[in-house]
């Protein structure tokens, strides 16, 4: 069977030419570096916020700002697991890793699951993240709670550390990666011990306030925007249908890297996130957008938890 | 009975103009898939398929030396075909190529 990728059903669509697609898919290390230091600098800022707040009753409300930003770590390995974050290769390595290490999630590991994810995308049984259309609204509230989100990570890199894959990770990573998944567990995991013991004997709490603690309490943020892009979307390989782009405000874009034009980016993942806006330009009036923004996207899932709309995952009406 | 081997011949395959220009053109020969490269070096010709997945790798980006298939981001040297970045392993199946008269031929 000839393997097709998401790029040639869009260039069979005829929407875009392929020459239009080429040119937006052209890279440069200037974006990523340029908004890297706005990055640095809101992080600086969301840290010196909990900083000034030590001893009031800001402080949670400082990390949880201050953990929003930090969950955002997640677009730009995203992007990185792309490479096309930046034009030169290694500094998509690079950062990733980085990344990776911030928010507690292996790069090779991520960049392989959501390789199939970009191939699989919203088909049951075959895209590795694929999150289902809740059941009812406690199981949505239970998702954004990032508890069950933590258990499956944590146990996802012990059975690494172990040297052990899912059936489901036997499939997405290939045979010659698998030494490389289970070593980059492991030296997360040794850095994270090393860390522990550091603290414990010198008596040091800052990775607490200004990293653990303010990741645990923004991911529930990033539970719900990642819920934004398929969930409530049909789980059908037609890429116009099954993806959801959000309009959001500015600010939400900085912090997703332009990830919110998610219809655009499963179009074509080739296209930098700088030439996203772009391809949205192009492709406005052919893929799913919420003009709502995320809040949209979650009136249109709980509508549909609730019973107000049809459930996207319904068996569809035989034919009479 | 014996088979009898057929000689290898230049074969024209497309006019350089008909290229994409600095990039990965995909050109069906007969059943066979190809990539035409346009690298810093020449021109490059390959089977299409990526040694690891199967995708077209003239979807991929290229950035004058390098293709990145589009499935994996699996690395090659169009040059020489050779697998930089996992989970590319096998090198490409280079044909050997050249242009005459403004037409890219292949030797096969």
């Amino acid at each position: 069977m000839t393997v097709q990728t998401p790029i040639t059903q869009a260039l069979q669509d005829g929407t875009i030419t392929r020459r239009e697609l080429k040119t937006l898919m052209q890279r440069s290390d200037r974006p990523g570096l340029t908004r890297l230091i706005g990055w640095i600098l809101t992080v600086a800022i969301t840290g010196t916020l909990v900083w000034m707040s030590m001893g009031t009753w800001w402080l949670l409300p400082a990390m949880f700002v201050h953990g929003i930003v930090l969950v955002h770590h997640f677009s730009l390995q995203h992007e990185c697991c792309h490479y096309t974050a930046f034009k030169t290769r290694w500094l998509n390595d690079f950062f990733g890793n980085i990344c990776g290490l911030i928010i507690f999630l292996p790069n090779r590991h991520f960049r392989y699951e959501h390789c199939d994810h970009h191939t699989y995308t919203q088909l049951k049984g075959k895209d590795p993240e694929l999150i289902e259309l809740p059941i009812s609204v406690w199981k949505y509230l239970a998702y954004i709670s990032a508890f069950p989100f933590w258990r499956m990570k944590f146990t996802e890199i012990a059975r690494h550390v172990v040297g052990r894959l899912s059936d489901d990770e036997k499939r997405f990573i290939p045979k010659e990666e698998y030494a490389t998944v289970f070593w980059e567990a492991r030296i997360m995991v040794l850095f994270y011990l090393a860390l522990l013991i550091l603290c414990i004997a010198t008596g040091w709490t800052a990775p607490l306030y200004y990293w653990f603690i303010p990741v645990f309490l923004g991911e529930p943020v990033m539970r719900a925007i990642r819920l934004t892009e398929h969930v409530g979307r049909p789980n059908i390989s037609d890429m116009k249908e099954n993806t959801r782009t959000n309009l959001v405000t500015w600010p939400m874009q900085f912090l997703c890297w332009n990830m919110n034009y998610h219809a655009e980016h499963h179009y074509a993942a080739s296209v930098p996130f700088f030439a996203l806006p772009e391809l949205h330009e192009k492709l406005k009036d052919h893929v799913y957008i919420e003009k709502r923004g995320y809040l949209g996207a979650h009136i249109d899932i709980i509508s549909q938890l609730i019973g107000i709309k049809p459930r996207s995952d319904a068996p569809s009406e035989p034919a009479r | 009975m014996t088979s009898v081997k057929r000689e290898k011949v230049w074969q024209d395959v497309i006019a350089v103009a008909d290229l994409e220009r600095g990039d990965a053109t995909p050109v069906t020969f007969g059943r066979r898939e190809l990539a035409i490269y346009d690298t810093q070096d020449g021109i490059t010709v390959s089977l299409a398929r990526c040694t690891h997945g199967a995708a077209n790798l003239c979807d991929g980006y290229f950035d004058g030396i390098h293709i990145e298939c589009p499935l994996h981001q699996g690395l090659f040297d169009a040059r020489t075909g050779a697998a930089k970045a996992a989970p590319a392993r096998i090198g490409l199946k280079m044909i050997e190529a050249r242009v005459e008269n403004g037409i890219v031929q292949i030797f096969i």
